[in-house]
């Protein structure tokens, strides 16, 4: 069934009726469920991307030749692992399509390309066709192959743990004509498009679709009374009732083999009222000031394992373009958590995020920025001192690094200072602290390292006992833990902080599971005024336990980007010559 | 480790059972500083004395690197290895041979590796313990090193993941702190002398008070791919007792960067 637009739905649906009997008894191809924070940013990348057609009226569709739905979704991973390994699409010239795509980028919105062994983009599979893998920035993994003829979307590809078994029960059930794709590929074909099934690559029952980046594959039937009665018959029933959406059509769900979700729709079908499904609704602070448990030895108790994974993406300072915005959306949210806007690795796969790996139960922070203080939520101006800094440039650095000294801290697995250390990141959030009479135990997974916090009154340290991340020295008011920092030796600087940096950071559990990290950073040879920022962490008892960061003993990075480096001005040195 | 070799490693040592319940009841009710619950209160920073660092067997003094002279040579020392023999297979005792003629370039803790078990707990280095209520933390002076020790269930599961400081679980025997520790990746080494196991590596550790001031650390060692027997360390360990002593940061990556990627750097020393 190539359903060009929408509007062609039913009548294509009608004239394949007519000509093949069969499938008075089954259905059609009609849609793939894609599960995105944001439907409106997903229909701009496949139309620019996938040169998909928008749908009118739709900002939640695309037309590819089968349409693409989007649902407003937390989503909780890629597609690969689940019963829908991917989805293909055709162009007539391979080779320019990935040049293209590879021009594009992965940062924000682009577009990721996973190349073969050997690193090319495309290979040619003698007989068959020339294809290529990409993913879209959701996790959604699709295959590009060359077809001179067409261009558009052109088959799913399911993982199985019984092909043939598959390939039976989606013939029975849903229509479709067994057939060979160019003699070499079994498979089922919709008129033009196609359901192939694959082994599971890694040999296991594939993990369910629901809630991964294709929640669910779609098929057209024109009554569902009807559908029912035959599946009824095959042994198949639709999970729950039938629902409508924006017009009368319905939908019903079946569950179709190795855990693949699969809509049955009636002509007209135009999607749900979106509305964004969050694992939570936000943070629960509780109405009541909340008192927090006490140690058996009577402080306040803080133990646990928190992750900040709620405030990944919150950027520190107020962005340029959300003035006078109180909080966003959670639909903005979501998506600005996805983006990762807090200086993160861009185009990570989506497998490297905790966020976005099922394991967060938190949603997103709809906090606008860090920084509350100013209120305005931008950093102070710079000192005098500090802007002649800036002005007169730190010099030197630059181009390739001659070094390991030329990469930051956070490269070199050394640190990353502090408040650096305490900011959430894409991945490795866990924050553990252990409490003793007269200590607080506080241990950032990511690259491992553990604050040793005194909470009895003590002197600081020598005044030339000078470290990355000072002398923490702690203090309890009421329920709040405050810790004040000097004492650092200035070579791990957070956003030009010095030596003469005075940190105080406040935490506050402020609901059971919700612990409020206050900092407020105080260098005069920076900033003209000290400035505070907050976020919160999440406990995460339940399922988190820290794993061993050993960032340094597999700093392979560091290994590659220097020789790197130095193949690079090798290459230059030969070009001169 | 199943639970017969448990039962069997636990029955090993009967010499040193003998003499630690000796121990224990000398200092027993004595001067004990005892936490929240009853038990021994571990909490404080402690040191191990001694040059087990350099090599857990018996050792006579011998030289270092030629260029630190008197300064980098090696001190003798009286072995903490329970009979003095590491009962190691023919092949893992030539392996030992060789790490130890290369262990001025091999050894991880040159490169400011996470040390491993039981080897970060007698480097020169002070280590801390905050006791928790479900939790025992040891956080080491040497390159940020921590074990977190699950007390909260006894129940030992494979680690999901090997790695240099394994997993540990507590219980207490006691007033001994009984600790299991497994899911090694059989990289670390346990002195400088280039005594090693690999990652079939299971480790009981028993820290066992001797007064407030001092315990004894006693580490069975077993590791049926390296070992014919299981064998045990044992030695005391000291609390530090200055005023406000504090774990100070030893973040040693930039010490080990030269030699890790000197030959990488665009001018290389000579």
């Amino acid at each position: 069934m190539n359903l060009r637009h929408a509007v062609l739905t039913s009548l294509a649906v009608a004239a394949s009726m007519a000509a093949t009997p069969a499938v008075t008894r089954g259905a059609d191809y009609h849609h793939v469920h894609l599960a995105v924070p944001s439907p409106t940013e997903a229909v701009a990348w496949y139309v620019r991307h996938m040169e998909c057609a928008a749908v009118p009226d739709r900002d939640d569709a695309v037309d590819c030749g089968v349409e693409i739905h989007f649902d407003a979704l937390i989503t909780v991973g890629a597609s690969p692992g689940t019963g829908v390994d991917h989805i293909g699409f055709a162009f007539p010239d391979l080779a320019s399509k990935m040049a293209e795509l590879e021009r594009v980028g992965v940062g924000g919105r682009g577009v990721r390309l996973q190349r073969f062994d050997d690193g090319s983009m495309f290979r040619d599979e003698p007989g068959l066709f020339i294809h290529g893998f990409i993913f879209d920035p959701w996790g959604t993994r699709i295959e590009l192959l060359e077809d001179p003829s067409r261009r558009g979307f052109h088959h799913v590809h399911l993982s199985s743990t019984d092909p043939e078994a598959s390939l039976d029960w989606y013939r029975s059930v849903m229509g479709g004509e067994r057939a060979r794709f160019r003699e070499q590929l079994d498979g089922l074909a919709f008129d033009n498009v196609w359901l192939f099934v694959s082994p599971h690559p890694e040999g296991v029952p594939p993990a369910p679709t629901r809630g991964r980046a294709v929640d669910h594959i779609g098929f057209l039937v024109a009554d569902l009374d009807e559908a029912a009665g035959v599946m009824n018959r095959l042994g198949v029933a639709f999970e729950g009732a039938p629902e409508t959406g924006r017009t009368s059509a319905r939908r019903a769900f079946v569950a179709g083999p190795d855990s693949v979700a699969l809509a049955v729709v009636e002509p007209g079908w135009a999607g749900r009222e979106t509305s964004l499904v969050a694992a939570d609704s936000g943070p629960i602070v509780p109405a009541e000031p909340y008192t927090a448990p006490r140690t058996p030895w009577g402080d306040p108790e803080l133990q646990g394992i928190w992750t900040g994974d709620r405030a990944h993406g919150v950027p520190l300072e107020r962005p340029g373009d959300l003035e006078g915005v109180d909080t966003l959306t959670p639909e903005e949210a979501a998506a600005r958590r996805e983006r990762g806007t807090l200086g993160s690795i861009w185009g990570y796969e989506r497998e490297w995020r905790d966020t976005t790996l099922g394991l967060v139960g938190s949603s997103p922070s709809t906090q606008v920025a860090m920084v509350i203080d100013p209120p305005d939520g931008r950093l102070p101006p710079l000192t005098p001192e500090a802007q002649a800094r800036a002005g007169g440039g730190r010099g030197g650095r630059g181009g390739l690094p001659a070094g390991p000294e030329d990469l930051s801290n956070y490269v070199r697995c050394i640190t990353r200072g502090l408040p650096g250390l305490m900011m959430p990141g894409i991945y490795n959030n866990g924050l553990q602290i252990v409490q003793g009479p007269g200590y607080v135990a506080i241990t950032k997974e990511m690259i491992h390292e553990t604050r040793l916090i005194p909470t009895d009154p003590r002197p600081p340290l020598g005044a030339n006992l000078t470290q990355w991340l000072g002398d923490s020295r702690g203090r309890w008011e009421g329920d709040t833990l405050v810790v004040e920092v000097t004492g650092f030796n200035g070579r791990a600087p957070y956003r030009g902080s010095g030596e003469t940096l005075t940190l105080i950071e406040r935490f506050t559990r402020i609901g059971p599971d919700l612990l409020e990290y206050r900092f407020t950073v105080d260098d005069p040879s920076m900033w003209t005024r000290p400035w505070t920022g907050m976020f919160t962490f999440d406990r995460d008892d339940a399922q988190y336990e820290l794993v061993e960061y050993a960032c340094h003993e597999g700093n392979y990075g560091m290994t590659n980007i220097l020789s790197g480096a130095r193949a690079q001005e090798r290459a230059a040195g030969d070009g001169e010559r | 480790m199943s639970s017969a070799n448990h039962r069997w490693m636990r029955a090993a040592p009967l010499a040193a059972a003998f003499l630690i319940s000796a121990n224990m009841s000398a200092a027993q009710d004595a001067d004990i500083a005892r936490a929240w619950d009853g038990r021994p209160d571990l909490n404080g920073v402690w040191q191990a004395i001694g040059t087990a660092h350099w090599d857990i067997q018996d050792h006579t003094a011998g030289a270092g690197l030629p260029e630190m002279g008197a300064i980098g040579a090696i001190p003798p020392g009286q072995g903490v290895v329970v009979g003095d023999e590491i009962p190691y297979q023919d092949w893992a005792r030539e392996q030992k041979q060789r790490n130890f003629e290369n262990r001025f370039t091999e050894d991880p803790e040159i490169r400011c590796y996470l040390p491993g078990v039981p080897r970060a707990t007698y480097l020169p280095h002070p280590f801390q313990i905050v006791q928790g209520t479900d939790k025992i933390l040891i956080a080491y002076g040497f390159a940020d090193t921590i074990r977190t020790i699950q007390m909260d269930e006894y129940d030992p599961q494979p680690a999901p993941i090997d790695s240099w400081m394994g997993r540990s679980h507590g219980r207490w025997d006691g007033d001994t702190l009984v600790v299991d520790v497994a899911g090694f990746n059989g990289q670390s080494w346990f002195d400088r002398a280039g005594n090693f196991a690999g990652n079939t590596l299971r480790v009981e550790e028993r820290y066992t008070p001797l007064g407030p001031n001092a315990m004894m650390y006693e580490a069975t060692i077993e590791d049926p791919n390296v070992f014919t027997r299981p064998w045990t360390i044992r030695m005391p360990l000291y609390r530090r007792l200055e005023d406000n002593v504090r774990i100070l940061e030893f973040k040693c990556v930039e010490f080990a960067e030269e030699i890790l990627y000197g030959h990488l750097r665009r001018q290389p020393a000579d």
